[in-house]
């Protein structure tokens, strides 16, 4: 559904991603672990559009989508929760989400519908939905961002390490929206420092190191012999 | 800079030098007056780049400098013994006056706060011009005798159109060399270390502030050097000098000709006024028309002005 | 010199009045700084050129209601077109830049509006002539209705800003651009409709106003100095802001003009810009942050 080609990036003359080549099917997770600063955010990012790919492909649902804006992709179908989370701060909880409901050919029932699922999944978002998004802890902010995601109905969500600095209560309420979303059949582009969660919910996983792909694994093998976690990872 | 380059430098300026002392008695005498007049119109220029261009505060208030600098000449022709250098002197005091004023809140004003600051202090002055008749005759300005050219204990002769030009010019070329020596000196460098990041100049350890208070001055000097040689030139002054179109007009050589380089602005006066005088031929007073359309296409298309644009493609 | 105290209470009322008409041109001008750091020179050309065209639509139609909607529409798609064509392409360039290019367009709609309408000043009619007695003067009730309608317009901004769908568009693209994108917004459109609304807020200004004074191809000079002056003293960006700095800086006009020339006057607002630049750069009615 979304393939990575080759991708080469730039950020000003510093080169970032050297070729980088990535999968992902329909309704599949997928881990992309790594250290700090090799290039996974910049992954991300590239595939929202908001950093142009200087070479290589990225093709979605087997259309060319380098160099798209981003709004256009988000139409398409590919949400993006970024890893500094950018709520809107002076929006209330609930015009966070209503920026992703307000789109053309979506029925008033259908928004209810998306809103009300969401505040099931998480109920503090409807406590807090008159609320300014900045005033919100930083857990709840994560759960916003997700949940702001959702609005768009997409058939992708690229996540960019939900689970940063969380308290493992947080961190379980993540990764139960992330099976969630996966029943749902949304696929998921999981970047991840927390490495038994990611090879936890993820089918596959790859490896990346100074900007490239070193290594692709089904996440069960990885599960079994942790070597080459250890090698890139040095956990 | 490589002695080569300073060959290069020399020659041409030598070049351009005498083309001007030369060319003007050669062409009629509508055209010399031309050429006179956008010497002034450069200097102008000049004095505005020193905040626009190499200090990166953007002046919406040139008129204010120029046009004290007016007054202040018709002022001394007005009431005192007709002294060239007494008149120009007068310009330069009321200058440095508004230079003053507006240095002292410079200081505490970046970017666009110090456009619309200036842009609002020339304003003040030019109510104040406009509005107190009895002093400034209003609306119709003032008109005086030209002093006579001197030179004091030696000679005194009137001006006529040849010498006035010679006199203009060599006040703008002195003046040229003058401000290409401040920017090149260490005063100049930090002006433009302010220019690229005001606050890691600030943590170096300079005075920011004091730097823009004299670059302030500075600018606004030569802007009322300039007013002035205008009133001598033209025995009248007007309170449309002091409005802000004409800063807005001094902004416009700056981007034209190319930002912090001195000589690009006087280019981009140049270019304005042929341009002006150009379109005027066929759409009168609607010349500005064009001249805004081609002035915001070049804001988009060309921010380094014609001087980088031209140095651009001889680099190629 | 003693003041009457009805001449006072008139003047008051004159400086509230033309408060409104200001706080509406200077709504437009904080609203598209706010939102995408565009100083906007031409925003007084976009007054001028709402006031002649108001005198237009009247010219064929004879309504003054519609000549009001008809001008705020059409300079509208003006503005519309001179964001596209002048401020897209200067999009993350430093804003000074925005000053620069609608300093260029300001002097061609000026100029155009001289070249299409002459230098002879000209007048939109009241819609209605009725007066009310204050004290020992008959008041036209027209200047009332500015007021109110000035204020009525400001309101409407403001709810479609807090509830309508593209005010939270505004808003979410005003905080973050580039998650807005990502949340589907398109944000170059987005842009574009702000100065269409700031262009026609304009525009609605000069045709309210334009009754009261005769039009003439300089009156935008006039108002963008002011509308400057409020934005800046309200508080860059800051909606409610300007509106207070309007009134109370038409206020100390109107004040003013009681000892000296209207002409003189202005030199009120501008010690009052001088004032806050010194005590409180970043606008007196803004909230002290905590």
């Amino acid at each position: 559904m979304l393939t990575l080609e080759n991708v080469h990036t730039f950020y000003g003359k510093s080169h970032i991603l050297h070729g980088v080549s990535v999968e992902v099917g329909p309704g599949e997770v997928v881990g992309l672990l790594g250290r700090n600063g090799v290039g996974k955010s910049t992954t991300l990012k590239t595939i929202m559009g908001l950093v142009r790919p200087s070479q290589g492909r990225v093709v979605f649902e087997g259309r060319d989508i380098g160099g798209w804006a981003p709004h256009r992709l988000a139409h398409l179908g590919i949400a993006y929760v970024p890893e500094d989370r950018r709520i809107f701060r002076l929006l209330t909880v609930y015009e966070n989400l209503r920026t992703g409901l307000d789109r053309g050919g979506i029925t008033e029932q259908r928004k209810t519908e998306l809103l009300e699922k969401v505040y099931e999944n998480f109920p503090v978002l409807r406590e807090r939905r008159n609320q300014a998004g900045g005033t919100l802890s930083g857990g709840e902010q994560q759960m916003l961002a997700i949940a702001r995601a959702m609005m768009l109905e997409p058939k992708i969500i690229l996540l960019d390490e939900p689970t940063e600095g969380l308290m493992p209560r947080m961190v379980t309420q993540i990764r139960h929206i992330v099976d969630v979303l996966h029943r749902e059949g949304v696929a998921i582009l999981l970047v991840e420092q927390n490495v038994p969660m990611t090879l936890e919910v993820s089918r596959r996983v790859y490896i990346m190191e100074k900007g490239q792909v070193r290594h692709h694994a089904p996440a069960e093998a990885l599960r079994e012999d942790q070597t080459m976690i250890h090698q890139y990872l040095g956990v | 800079m490589s002695g080569s380059r300073n060959l290069t430098f020399w020659t041409g300026f030598a070049v351009v030098v005498a083309a001007l002392a030369v060319a003007p008695p050669l062409l009629p005498p509508f055209w010399e007056r031309f050429v006179t007049e956008i010497l002034i119109w450069g200097l102008l220029a000049m004095s505005s780049d020193i905040l626009i261009g190499y200090t990166g505060m953007v002046s919406f208030g040139h008129s204010a400098f120029l046009g004290l600098g007016m007054y202040g000449t018709a002022a001394a022709l007005l009431l005192l013994p007709p002294n060239l250098w007494l008149a120009m002197s007068f310009g330069l005091v009321g200058a440095a006056a508004v230079a003053i004023f507006v240095a002292y809140f410079a200081t505490r004003l970046r970017d666009i706060y110090f456009a619309i600051t200036t842009l609002v202090f020339s304003q003040i002055f030019y109510v104040i011009i406009f509005t107190w008749t009895e002093v400034t005759g209003g609306e119709n300005g003032l008109t005086f005798r030209q002093p006579p050219l001197s030179i004091p204990f030696l000679f005194e002769t009137r001006f006529s159109r040849e010498t006035l030009h010679w006199f203009v010019l060599a006040v703008v070329v002195l003046s040229y060399l003058v401000l290409r020596r401040v920017t090149q000196s260490p005063f100049g460098k930090v002006l433009q270390a302010i220019r690229e990041n005001e606050p890691r100049t600030r943590a170096i350890g300079y005075h920011v502030e004091r730097y823009k208070m004299v670059a302030v001055m500075l600018s606004g000097l030569f802007a009322g050097l300039a007013g002035s040689l205008y009133a001598i030139q033209n025995k009248f002054v007007a309170p449309d000098f002091v409005f802000f179109l004409i800063s807005g007009e001094v902004v416009i050589f700056n981007v034209m000709g190319g930002m912090g380089t001195l000589v690009g602005p006087v280019a981009g006066a140049a270019f304005f006024w042929l341009m002006r005088e150009a379109f005027s031929r066929f759409l009168t007073e609607y010349y500005l028309i064009p001249v805004g359309l081609i002035f915001t296409a070049m804001v988009i298309f060309l921010p380094q002005g014609l001087l980088g644009f031209l140095r651009r493609r001889l680099n190629e | 010199m003693v003041i009457p105290w009805e001449l006072l209470v008139i003047q008051l009322l004159n400086g509230v009045i033309i408060g409104m008409i200001l706080a509406l041109v200077a709504s437009g001008l904080t609203l598209i700084f706010g939102i995408m750091d565009v100083v906007n020179f031409a925003h007084g050309e976009l007054y001028m050129l709402g006031a002649y065209m108001g005198t237009t639509v009247m010219l064929t139609t004879g309504n003054f209601w519609l000549a009001l909607g008809g001008s705020a529409l059409t300079i509208a798609a003006l503005g519309a077109v001179v964001q596209v064509t002048a401020l897209r392409p200067l999009l993350g360039r430093d804003p000074l830049t925005t000053i620069l290019a609608t300093f260029g367009i300001s002097l061609v709609l000026q100029n155009y509006a001289l070249w299409q309408y002459g230098p002879v000043a000209r007048k939109i009619d009241e819609p209605f002539t009725g007066q009310f007695a204050l004290f020992h003067l008959q008041f036209p009730w027209y200047r009332v209705v500015i007021a109110l309608l000035s204020a009525a317009i400001i309101l409407a901004l403001w709810l479609f800003m807090k509830y309508g769908k593209y005010g939270i568009w505004i808003r979410a693209t005003t905080q973050d651009r580039v998650m807005a994108a990502a949340m589907g917004i398109p944000v170059p459109l987005v842009y574009t409709m702000v100065f269409a609304i700031g262009s026609a807020m304009a525009a609605a200004s000069g045709v309210l106003y334009a009754p009261l004074v005769g039009i003439n191809h300089a009156m935008g000079l006039d108002v963008i100095l002011r509308a400057f002056i409020v934005v800046v003293v309200g508080g860059m960006g800051n909606l409610a802001g300007s509106v207070l700095a309007a009134i109370f800086i038409s206020l100390l006009e109107a004040l003013a003009s009681l000892w000296v020339s209207p002409a003189q006057a202005v030199i009120v607002s501008f010690i009052v810009l001088i004032l806050t630049l010194l005590i409180r750069p970043t606008g007196l009615f803004v909230p002290t942050p905590k």
